[in-house]
């Protein structure tokens, strides 16, 4: 009975998520219909490459980074036994933010071009930098509500020296660090989407082998230990592939908001179980939906004119949120 | 013997709370600990199942350091039930009761013929049955306790320790509670160490007892000789007056 209820969701999700895909290649501010690609405009020149150069790398980015985005939050989550965490909001993405920024603008002032490779890794360490600071407050204020307060300021900390750097380096070299810096998926390229696919796989591969000692760490970290999980070990896979994820985002596009802490939620209740074994590619592949859907709301509402993507995820995540809190007062959780 | 600590001290922090404590469970025994609020009768209980550091002595369990043991082999010899309250979400009992299959799960944690057997006996056993498709976090206080029991009985360990598993549970509850740990003792030969605050219960349920106080072991043996009057009114300072008005 439940297989059948998973197998049906999951074919939903994933025809949605073609849907999504291909919706987000064909509309936008250039006006191409369908029956001109079909008869043969795909060729000319312009058409191919707002098609394949610009929307196909911009869509499969969102798909990509969205689907890592949200098992960050999922992994956040169950590491902090928190049902707020995620890595916007616990403002990590706000410190890889920050040691991007810095790296960009020291190697612009050298005159070379850092690959991608580089940008995830200064973003890792920017992760996990703020992550270690954020764990060793949060020892000693144990209190969930508290714990988001802390992450949230030291997003903030990070943001503004970033925000600092920024303004003062206004280069020709960083035109587009402070587009990045808001978050946005504009200026993918092929290339990029190449190393975040690799990147994220692998992420993803290790989550799932994550999925037995997760199903009972959930409960407790004694419960845990009791039936014979490496928990010190577990603690150790689960804030480095977080990290890992949410460095792949802010390398490619910058921080975005909400989707890690909202999209977990959303599958759990339209899935209605706790096994991470469903959740894991679940909340990846609705994470892409939502964030391929925000993507296209951010570039087409008001075209030519393009929101950044924290905006529009924002207006769908956070009531979310709101959501959960309310349930979790309610004592369901 | 199943499980004998030698001279064992331990605390938090490299801190002694209790020391030289030397006790022996057998198969098929159950041993209470009994002794006032932060007498330590946790700390014991946690170090035996592995969470605490020991801070000196030994822990042997049949007859071999239990250092030497690999947390698998541990996982599937030892069962603990806590106080502190596990958080579940969407989790039915039977799935809460699932995961006491761990230990002998495949790598994705897929429960095989035998596993599913295991859990419907467990289940059968603590009387569940009526309850177990329900939402754990919708269920009472006293079945929540049969359902962790449940789960500690289909891990099919060789020693179940319990902490105050009894406390929050009313009168009935308590009693059909503790028939399900004498039947696994004299049934199934599960070695019991258990913590109580119920003194009545714990004199009627007991092999051994073990009463702890001011950092040590002050009684140790049958229950007879330890429950009397002059020995729990000292265990827990009930002055005369008050004892003889209470008991």
């Amino acid at each position: 009975m439940a297989k059948y209820r998973y197998g049906i969701l999951f074919t939903l999700l994933l025809l949605t998520m073609v849907a999504v895909l291909i919706g987000n290649i064909f509309i936008g501010s250039a006006d191409i219909s369908i029956k001109e690609i079909l008869f043969g405009k795909a060729y000319e020149e312009t058409v191919y490459n707002i098609l394949f150069r610009i929307r196909l790398p911009r869509v499969l980015g969102a798909c990509i980074l969205g689907g890592a985005l949200a098992l960050s939050g999922y992994l956040l989550q169950t590491f902090f036994h928190n049902p707020i965490a995620g890595p916007f909001i616990l403002g990590i993405s706000s410190g890889a933010k920050l040691i991007v920024a810095i790296v960009m603008i020291f190697s612009a002032s050298l005159y070379f071009r850092i690959s991608s490779a580089f940008m995830i890794v200064s973003a890792f360490l920017g992760s996990m930098v703020t992550l270690v600071l954020v764990l060793i407050i949060s020892r000693k204020v144990r209190n969930t509500a508290l714990l988001v307060v802390v992450g949230v300021m030291i997003g903030y900390i990070c943001s503004a020296v970033t925000d600092f750097i920024v303004t003062f380096a206004d280069d020709s070299d960083i035109v587009n660090l402070r587009n990045w810096s808001m978050g946005s998926f504009s200026g993918m390229t092929m290339e990029n989407v190449g190393v975040m696919a690799v990147v994220v796989f692998l992420c993803l591969v290790m989550t799932f082998l994550l999925a037995k000692p997760i199903s009972v760490y959930q409960l407790g970290e004694n419960y845990a230990l009791n039936l014979g999980v490496n928990v010190k070990a577990l603690k150790v896979w689960l804030i480095v592939l977080s990290g890992m994820f949410s460095a792949c985002v802010t390398a490619f596009a910058g921080p975005v908001s909400f989707v890690g802490i909202a999209v977990p939620h959303i599958i759990k209740a339209i899935f209605k179980t706790a096994k991470p074994l469903i959740l894991i590619p679940a909340c990846f592949m609705g994470g892409s939906i939502f964030c391929m859907v925000c993507d296209m709301i951010a570039r087409t509402v008001f075209s030519p004119t393009e929101l950044s993507i924290s905006t529009v995820t924002a207006i769908f995540g956070s009531p979310v949120v709101i959501w959960v809190m309310l349930r979790k007062k309610k004592g369901q959780f | 013997m199943l499980l004998q600590t030698d001279n064992l001290t331990v605390g938090y922090d490299g801190r002694a709370v209790i020391q030289d404590i030397c006790l022996n469970v057998n198969k098929g025994e159950i041993v209470t600990l009994i002794g006032a609020n932060g007498s330590g009768k946790s700390t014991i209980l946690k170090t035996i199942a592995g969470y605490l550091e020991k801070i000196c002595g030994s822990i042997f369990f049949m007859e071999k350091e239990l250092a030497y043991f690999s947390r698998k082999e541990k996982a599937e010899r030892f069962s603990v039930m806590l106080t502190e309250k596990i958080r579940t979400e969407l989790m039915s009992c039977r799935e809460v009761v699932e995961t006491g299959r761990y230990p002998y799960t495949d790598y994705f944690g897929r429960l095989s013929q035998t596993d599913r057997q295991a859990v419907d006996e467990a289940i059968q056993l603590v009387d569940i049955e009526s309850f177990a498709d329900k939402d754990f976090s919708q269920i009472s206080d006293g079945q929540r306790q049969r359902v962790l029991l449940a789960k500690a009985i289909c891990q099919q360990p060789d020693i179940l320790i319990l902490d105050e598993p009894t406390s929050y549970l009313d009168i009935h509850h308590k009693i059909r509670f503790l028939e399900v740990i004498r039947k696994l003792a004299t049934e199934k030969q599960m070695a019991v160490l258990i913590s109580m605050h119920e003194l009545d219960f714990a004199e009627k349920i007991s092999d051994y007892t073990v009463a702890v106080k001011d950092g040590k072991v002050v009684h140790y043996g049958r229950p007879c000789d330890i429950f009397t009057d002059e020995n729990i009114r000292i265990l827990f300072d009930i002055p005369k007056e008050l004892y003889d008005k209470y008991f």
